[in-house]
């Protein structure tokens, strides 16, 4: 295949959009209740800061979550893994959750997503980071599919997705975040966590301001999140996951994720490299309405004579 | 040639789908309307992040071919839904379904192949009927 030009947005459109529902359910447990939903989103909305949160997290840990275990004592997190489908369990960064409790939107958030919900109406969709080749970046990070890797060590773990290779770095050796002179926006933000037994808590800011997704709202640069990462059971890790951006909400989010335990028992998938850009027929183009569109192909670029 | 044979262009309201994920769906340039089945010869099969292309050369009633690009999932959804590179080598005779384009470009989505040793193959995962579900 000719694969020669300069110029490659690209899209992942069906990619993000159709990966099967089939490769999702692979028994993630009941969805969670309305009473175990509103329990948990208490528990964040009673503090101030994603900071004062993690805090107190921490210093209710063993130790103060400042002893860092020995490797033969953290879970067994090794194989594949997927994200579930939302609609299996819940969990969304906007839509209501278990029980049908909403989440406190500012005004310019319930604008965007009205604006959202109008656009994908008339068939109007484009994706401000992945349709060029962007990272999805965090939190949308959480529920995008395909495979997933959990690098699981005392210092650091790494969360990881092979859509375009990204790695969350988890550092549990004591660290703190950076100082303020040395933060900067980044697409997957700083994490930083501590072991409270089996549970991995994480807290992570220096998020960068932009689109959540295809007519979702901007998330802005004051997002923080705290994350709770558990094995429930053999085959599924389970993320609390706690939204602190008063540029969203109006009082902190939260939404459970869950991943699933891709059966791999002929060891034939493996994560490789992702290279977005490496086929040109994938490049699209924002059309003059703020849709999407594909650009060139390049399949009917060598015409060929009827056979008559 | 199948492709001889049954370039024929069918137009029809989706009855059975394979299973997808709605809530990641921003397909705009596809019409989930329409379906359209082409019989055809295996061009190229790109086996490709963060899609696929299955180039099908597809002979026209005038005799002339056109070559439609099936777009797809990326390798290892495909392997997950049973599809390898081999599977679909250049020259295989296949009968593709798939959602067209709206601005009428040779382009769908690949909803289905089907091999002319009768395997199919569902990019997306099986019909829900098929999976029992």
């Amino acid at each position: 295949m000719a694969m020669t030009r300069c110029v490659r947005p690209a899209v992942f459109t069906l990619a993000l959009l159709s990966a099967g529902a089939s490769l999702f359910a692979q028994g993630n447990g009941a969805p969670q209740s309305p009473d175990e939903f509103r329990r948990m989103l208490a528990m964040g909305v009673k503090y101030h800061s994603a900071s004062d949160f993690y805090a107190a997290l921490k210093a209710a840990a063993p130790g103060g979550g400042r002893q860092m275990p020995a490797f033969n004592q953290l879970p067994d997190w090794s194989g594949l893994w997927t994200a579930v489908n939302v609609s299996t369990t819940g969990g969304s960064f906007f839509s209501g959750g278990p029980g049908g409790v909403a989440p406190k939107l500012t005004p310019q958030a319930r604008a965007a997503l009205q604006q959202g919900a109008q656009n994908q109406k008339n068939g109007i969709e484009y994706d401000e980071n992945l349709s060029q080749c962007g990272p999805p970046g965090y939190p949308r990070w959480l529920v995008i599919p395909f495979l997933r890797e959990f690098i699981v060590r005392p210092e650091e773990t790494w969360l990881t997705s092979e859509t375009v290779n990204n790695v969350r770095r988890i550092y549990t050796d004591g660290r703190n975040h950076p100082p303020a002179d040395e933060q900067y926006p980044l697409y997957y933000g700083d994490s930083i966590g501590f072991w409270d037994g089996q549970k991995l808590v994480i807290h992570t800011d220096q998020l960068m301001e932009r689109s959540m997704g295809r007519n979702q709202p901007t998330q802005s640069d004051k997002m923080e999140t705290v994350e709770i990462w558990q094995k429930v059971n053999p085959t599924t890790i389970k993320a609390d996951v706690w939204i602190f951006d008063p540029g969203l909400y109006t009082e902190p989010w939260y939404l459970e994720r869950r991943y699933s335990q891709v059966p791999n028992a002929d060891k034939s998938l493996r994560i490789r490299y992702w290279n977005c850009n490496e086929n040109p027929n994938n490049d699209v183009v924002k059309t003059n309405d703020g849709s999407t569109n594909y650009k060139d192909f390049t399949f009917d670029d060598k015409q060929k004579e009827p056979s008559k | 040639m199948i492709g001889r044979i049954a370039a024929a262009l069918t137009l029809s309201v989706l009855v059975a789908a394979p299973m997808r994920l709605e809530a990641h769906h921003s397909a705009v340039m596809f019409d989930d309307k329409k379906e359209v089945t082409f019989a055809g010869t295996v061009k190229e099969f790109q086996f490709t992040n963060p899609h696929s292309w299955l180039l099908v050369d597809v002979t026209n009633q005038d005799g002339s071919v056109t070559t439609w690009g099936f777009e797809g999932e990326g390798p290892n959804t495909l392997m997950r839904n049973g599809i390898r590179p081999a599977d679909l080598k250049s020259g295989t005779k296949v009968t593709m379904t798939g959602h067209p384009m709206k601005d009428g470009r040779p382009g769908a989505l690949w909803v289905k192949a089907v091999r002319d040793d009768g395997k199919e193959f569902y990019p997306g995962g099986p019909p829900r009927a098929a999976a029992g579900q």
